[in-house]
């Protein structure tokens, strides 16, 4: 009950965000700006393309995101009326992950859409194609910005203030979530194996996050 | 399991360290169901953490805390409807509207329905701030999201409220306001826990005084008890319509040790003993009147709690 109210909250406070808004309008506009800006990419469908830009500037954006939300509402007190509630407190940073992935997900699936609406307009790629690299465009996209969700809430659970935060974001949860290109550039696996790793992964990083807000003094 | 019937609150031999830093010391107080309590103490004195402690959002410490009779070790969905809080600075998600910020925390706290509504309506006209429930909260004044905080924390009718300096920053209206509406509610049997460094305010309108002071309870009673104990109300403040002409005629009463003239008529007189204040008085007011003068008025100068407060430093160091 308090999670899935704490998540309404959570999403009607995140998707109409400055960040957020520029996520909605700025990811779609990327896929556009490839289309009529890049040539040639080396026979690479644009979906495929703008699925990689989208999870590596989207991924960033949302974890520096989280970070920053959770850092400042623990600066400033805001959980402390939550927590008196009767509520898990880990509640509280399931509904801001799952708030943002959906907004992320949402905003990363409209972006590969329009790129494969435009690919569908380029001569040689066919319906199948084109879905295909959707399908795996769309998973490699979400499998990333799942993994930075979550090390965003557990950098921004434990870090002691913003500059060090930052520096996770940057040089850990960035990292992180890339292990998951692995698959797809050494072509040691299949595609679903990206999505397996990003799950076990966000989990482990969301378990340990609420493992570290259950007994920290906020 | 501590506490008692009559007792919503016992703090039974609370110990809290920060690092090397010991925060409160063996602290141990009731706050009688219905009562307004007033928690004084300097800045560091340990208020805080006392209070964070009494709402689970500090749970290291030793020691027991139970509300109600139930310990506070074992947190739940009861103990939490139970309390309501209102921290230092009111820290809520700018995002919202008074109106959302309300919704949430109190469908948190269990009310349900319609019955959410009725209580934002009910408690924002109680507090003076509907006009402002459709506003952002990052556009709110200090004073008004004060009242914000105050209005959460009242919202699901807890029994206890806890509340960390509430009228710090208020204007004297709001204050007036706020103090009125704690004698209110302990009117209705809510039990009122506050803190202030506005040691006017506690004596206005708590029941009981504590003062705390490095991590320990210097002194915990009614205010009368404060001051008998202090035991300071020995003078009389005098001021005649003509000038006396000699202080001889004062200090010549029974009972009185010493006369200060402040100016030709207006005197302060000292008792050997706060026991002779009505006796001394009575005496005054004939020997003034006796030698033909008249009476602008004659009060005993009560301590205030400021003063008390400050007596008790002298008393027992650093209070």
């Amino acid at each position: 009950m308090s999670l899935w109210l704490l998540f309404k909250d959570e999403l009607n406070g995140f998707y109409r965000s400055k960040v957020m808004l520029a996520l909605w309008v700025g990811l779609p506009a990327m896929a556009l700006l490839l289309y009529f800006l890049v040539d040639d990419i080396e026979g690479m469908p644009i979906t495929v393309f703008t699925g990689l830009l989208v999870s590596s500037i989207g991924g960033l954006l949302t974890s520096v995101l989280i970070v920053v939300n959770i850092l400042n509402e623990k600066e400033r007190k805001v959980y402390d009326l939550f927590l008196i509630r009767p509520i898990r407190r880990e509640n509280l940073l399931l509904a801001k992950f799952g708030a943002v992935f959906l907004c992320v997900m949402v905003a990363s699936l409209i972006a590969i859409t329009l790129a494969a609406v435009l690919d569908s307009a380029n001569e040689g790629y066919n319906v199948q194609d084109i879905l295909l690299s959707m399908k795996d465009s769309l998973l490699i996209t979400l499998s990333i910005m799942a993994i930075n969700c979550s090390a965003g809430v557990l950098i921004g659970v434990f870090a002691p203030n913003m500059l060090v935060g930052i520096l996770l974001v940057l040089f850990g949860a960035n990292q992180l979530s890339s292990l998951v290109l692995l698959p797809m550039i050494t072509g040691w696996g299949e595609m679903w194996m990206a999505g397996l790793a990003s799950l076990v992964i966000s989990v482990a990083l969301l378990f340990g996050a609420a493992l570290v807000f259950r007994r920290k003094e906020i | 399991m501590v506490g008692n019937r009559g007792e919503m609150v016992s703090v039974r031999g609370i110990y809290k360290r920060y690092k090397d830093l010991p925060v409160l010391v063996n602290l141990s107080f009731d706050i009688p169901k219905g009562s307004i309590f007033g928690y004084i103490g300097p800045n560091g004195s340990g208020k805080t953490t006392t209070i964070k402690i009494m709402t689970g959002l500090i749970r290291d410490f030793q020691g027991d805390v139970s509300i109600e009779g139930r310990s506070i070790r074992n947190w739940n969905t009861e103990l939490s409807s139970t309390i309501g809080y209102l921290p230092q600075q009111t820290a809520l998600q700018e995002w919202r509207t008074v109106d959302q910020t309300l919704s949430t925390f109190g469908r948190l706290s269990g009310l349900q329905g319609s019955e959410v509504e009725n209580r934002i309506k009910e408690v924002t006209e109680e507090l003076g701030i509907t006009e402002y429930r459709q506003r952002k909260v990052s556009k709110l004044s200090g004073g008004t999201l004060q009242k914000v905080g105050m209005a959460q924390a009242m919202l699901h009718r807890p029994k206890l409220l806890v509340l960390d300096e509430p009228v710090a920053g208020l204007d004297p209206e709001s204050r007036v306001l706020f103090k009125n509406l704690f004698r209110k509610l302990s009117r209705d049997g809510t039990t009122i826990f506050f803190s202030s460094h506005i040691l006017s305010d506690i004596e206005d309108i708590a029941d009981t005084i504590g003062i705390l002071g490095h991590g320990r309870m210097r002194y915990i009673g009614s205010m009368e008890e404060l001051r008998e104990r202090v035991g300071r109300s020995t003078e009389v403040r005098l001021e005649t319509v003509e000038p006396i002409p000699s202080d001889s005629l004062l200090a010549m009463i029974q009972g009185v040790s010493k006369v200060e003239r402040v100016a030709d008529n207006r005197f302060h007189i000292i008792l050997q003993e706060h026991k002779e204040m009505d006796a001394v008085v009575d005496r005054t007011i004939k020997v003034v009147l006796a030698a033909g003068l008249h009476i602008r008025g004659i009060h005993p100068n009560r301590p205030s709690l400021e003063s008390l407060y400050l007596s008790y430093t002298d008393e027992e160091g650093k209070v």
